[in-house]
């Protein structure tokens, strides 16, 4: 099911750890007017194809020709997760209907689903939570591209606040909250290992969708045994 | 950029890629039978993207973000909330910027 007030829930949920992407959606802005987009492309960017570090992959491609086939190759590197954490989530997305699918997947990125899938895990059957965590992690990032955009300057340095480790910490505390045994640790060992080894070998993004591949096989391989 | 008309190409291309990745998943997966077996995978899979996502980002940065991170593990396994692992790795990553600033 799909409900507004999961979705409420979902927003207050993940908006101690949305307000922190204001910072850098104020970064993107700021960048993508150096590089030379105007303040509506840079807005719209941030509407349209929320991505994060795809979206800041982009900027280095913005030059005049344009070279569209090796934009769309870094942002799908960029993006392949996505297609790793929409098939985490099927089991409990493909049971609503297909227009609610593509809504509640619309807004799909790593806090919301870092946040929803050990909530569907431990019994939570209202999809709204993923929603609403990404509607709100997306009007941060899209107010900071605004303010970034329209003549902002980056007001201070993040790193001072530690602001920059808000999303590793957030991620490595659903890593720990889903630590229930020894046996838990070897997918996450693997992925670790494999993503680091990976990092200098293949384009950045794919080595985490590798490592995520590898980290599946072993978890579900370490649990017949 | 010159050409207003491929800036706007562009930005269509790259939301129509980051859309496309967002529902390729479950796309995928509707035309597969889900077994406990592949459960247990796609459980398994859940965890490791993330934990891969904290090794990148730990490997292309450095020391200090590698244990900030540690630091919100063990806080969130000592109190179970998360945010507050989040605000005791933010802490530690601020008071290390200050010390070797300074």
């Amino acid at each position: 099911m799909l409900t507004w007030k999961g979705v409420q829930r979902g927003g207050r949920r993940l908006s101690p750890i949305a307000v922190f992407t204001i910072p850098f959606g104020v970064a993107f802005g700021v960048a993508a007017i150096e590089s030379g987009m105007t303040s509506i492309q840079a807005i719209l960017t941030s509407l349209l194809a929320f991505s994060g570090a795809a979206q800041f992959a982009m900027l280095d491609f913005w030059h005049t020709p344009l070279a569209f086939g090796s934009l769309a190759m870094v942002v799908l590197a960029l993006n392949a997760r996505h297609i790793i954490m929409g098939a985490a989530l099927s089991p409990w997305i493909n049971r609503l209907p297909p227009s609610r699918r593509i809504l509640s997947l619309s807004y799909l990125s790593d806090p919301n689903f870092a946040d929803s899938q050990p909530a569907f895990q431990n019994g939570e059957r209202d999809i709204g939570l993923l929603l609403g965590g990404g509607l709100v992690l997306w009007m941060c990032w899209a107010t900071g591209t605004a303010i970034g955009a329209l003549g902002g300057e980056v007001i201070g340095d993040p790193a001072s606040f530690g602001i920059d480790v808000v999303m590793p910490c957030f991620f490595a505390a659903v890593v720990a909250g889903k630590l229930d045994g020894v046996k838990a640790l070897a997918p996450i060992l693997v992925a670790s290992t494999v993503a680091v080894a990976l990092l200098n070998i293949v384009p950045t993004g794919w080595n985490v969708v590798l490592a995520a591949l590898a980290g599946g096989c072993v978890g579900t391989f370490s649990h017949d045994k | 950029m010159t050409s207003d008309v491929a800036a706007f190409a562009a930005i269509g291309m790259v939301a129509a890629i980051t859309f496309a990745s967002r529902m390729a998943g479950t796309i995928l997966m509707s035309r597969i039978e889900v077994s406990p077996r592949i459960e247990r995978f796609l459980d398994a899979l859940s965890v490791s993207v993330i934990a891969a996502l904290v090794a990148s980002i730990v490997a292309q940065n450095g020391p200090r973000e590698g244990v900030a991170v540690v630091v919100a593990a063990t806080v969130m396994l000592g109190s179970r909330s998360a945010v507050w692992a989040m605000i005791g790795g933010m802490a530690f990553a601020a008071a290390w910027t200050l010390m070797t600033s300074a």
